[in-house]
């Protein structure tokens, strides 16, 4: 079983809260300051990245705290 | 003597043209995600600075760059790229408020500003970032007679900035006040991890609230639920009195604000501030003044903190009290140079001869008239374009296809 992580970059405004809630997934980027989603590819600005559903709950908490809610977890 | 200057906020090349044409010294804006509007989709890029700073010196207006969130040490490459890009850029100054960035640009020998969300109080601190800055936008909840003293003090004492010149003291002149010491919230923050110092507030303190007591359920009756949103800073009224006080720069607010909202205020304190040089700020000028402010985007005006009389004046709506608005209509499609005729695709609504409409755009600004004539597809002279119809009316200067029309109406036209 696998779950999906999308996250739409450009609006990211770099707080650092998913990185706090999913530290094995995310991190903050020295070069722009908003968060990446690490192993994800992008797509028309969109970044996504299949993972083990392990990894779900914690990333579900990083999409609940995103302020501009730019993370969805499927 | 010097005219005090006169700074216009920027959301959008929209809002800096508009700001030039409402008469502005200076404008100033934000790149990226580090400035108090980082949620505004419509903030610049780093790539849009040199075209900011090429408009701004044609119109020989100075480029102000706010780079003054919270700043974690994630953030400092992209803050010192920003920097470096607006110094190459020729953008005029930085508005700062964390150390790294005020230290940063001061050693790249960019001009810095200091701005208000370091809450400048007292002339001890103007004199601490003095040693960086020449302008210090000074906290939003003193009154004229302490910044009348601070401004006294600066000339007094001599405290010259970097620059070797006197400090300059900026104050906010117009538009929306924080419930918090200017921007040190965590209302957005505890409900929605937005936090306000990094730009993204989400204005909850705008909506109305109950008073609830736990003990006994008991709501409590309060004579206005929209406890916690101040009313707008209006100073056209006793713009005199703070320009006496020696300050130097006016600031209006607004970077999330729409452009003609941005041309209307800065040409009423344009009008107001050159009144006033002139010797012909009357009370007759400043009741129009106050009706033209009133028809743009407002939560009921109040003077702030200024007049240190009464603390604290609330709204009782959740959004604007604005006495017009404006109704998308279509989008430009050709302009007809030897003719003066402007042509546009209607795409909802309808207009009519006589309607007064804005065109809004990212190189025409804002564009305000009234149709004196309309020439409808084919079908020559008529009194009505409907939703669908390609319409020409006269319109002196230049629009474009990324033009936007749109009507303005009466408040209570669109309420009836």
């Amino acid at each position: 079983m696998k779950i999906t992580i999308i996250q739409q970059r450009s609006k990211c405004i770099g707080c650092n809260y998913c990185v706090e809630q999913a530290p094995e997934r995310w991190r903050m980027s020295k070069k722009d300051g908003k968060s990446v989603l690490i192993g994800a590819i992008e797509k028309k600005g969109f970044w996504s990245v299949k993972v083990p559903v392990a990894e779900k709950e914690m990333n579900e908490n990083a999409a609940k705290v995103c302020p501009v809610n730019i993370i969805q977890v499927r | 003597m010097n005219k005090v200057e006169l700074m216009s906020p920027a959301g959008n090349f929209e809002s800096l043209i508009a700001a030039i044409q409402g008469g502005c010294d200076s404008v100033y804006f934000g790149v990226e995600q580090l400035n108090m509007r980082a949620r505004a989709t419509m903030n610049f890029l780093i790539d849009d600075l040199p075209a900011i700073a090429e408009i701004c010196q044609q119109h020989n207006i100075r480029s102000y760059l706010t780079l003054n969130t919270i700043v974690y040490d994630h953030d400092l490459a992209l803050m010192k790229n920003i920097i470096n890009a607006a110094k190459s850029a020729g953008i005029t100054a930085v508005i700062a408020s964390d150390q790294a960035v005020i230290s940063y640009a001061s050693a790249q020998n960019m001009e810095v500003h200091i701005s208000t969300q370091l809450n400048i109080t007292n002339i001890e601190t103007i004199k601490f970032y003095a040693h960086f800055a020449d302008t210090m936008v000074l906290s939003r909840e003193l009154s004229l007679r302490q910044i009348k003293s601070i401004c006294s003090a600066v000339k007094k004492e001599e405290i010259k900035g970097p620059s070797g010149k006197l400090v300059e003291i900026e104050v906010f002149a117009h538009g929306a006040l924080c419930m918090a010491v200017s921007g040190k919230c965590y209302l957005s923050l505890h409900t929605q991890n937005a936090s306000a110092n990094r730009g993204a507030c989400i204005q909850n303190c705008r909506r109305s609230y109950t008073v609830i007591d736990n003990e006994d359920g008991h709501q409590l009756e309060i004579d206005n639920e929209y406890i916690m949103s101040p009313k707008d800073l209006c100073t056209i009224d006793f713009l005199d009195e703070l320009i006496d006080t020696g300050i130097t720069v006016l600031k209006l607010e607004g970077r999330g604000k729409s452009a003609d909202y941005v041309k209307n205020v800065t040409q009423c304190y344009r009008e107001a501030i050159d009144s006033y040089y002139d010797g012909t700020y009357t009370s007759e000028k400043v009741a129009n003044w106050m009706q033209r402010l009133s028809e743009v985007y407002n939560r009921g005006f109040w003077g702030g903190y200024y007049l240190g009389k009464e603390l604290g004046e609330w709204t009782n709506a959740s959004g604007s009290k604005a006495t017009s608005r404006k109704i998308y209509i279509g989008k430009g499609n050709h302009y007809f140079a030897r003719s003066g005729v402007a042509e546009f695709l209607i795409e909802s609504y309808s207009i009519n001869v006589g309607d007064k409409v804005a065109i809004i755009g990212p190189t025409t600004g804002v564009i305000e008239t009234v149709i004196t004539s309309l020439h409808v597809n084919e079908e020559g002279a008529k009194n009505t374009a409907k939703k669908g119809d390609y319409c020409a009316f006269p319109v002196t200067t230049p629009i474009r296809k990324s033009d936007k029309l749109y009507k303005i109406v009466d408040i209570a036209e669109v309420v009836k």
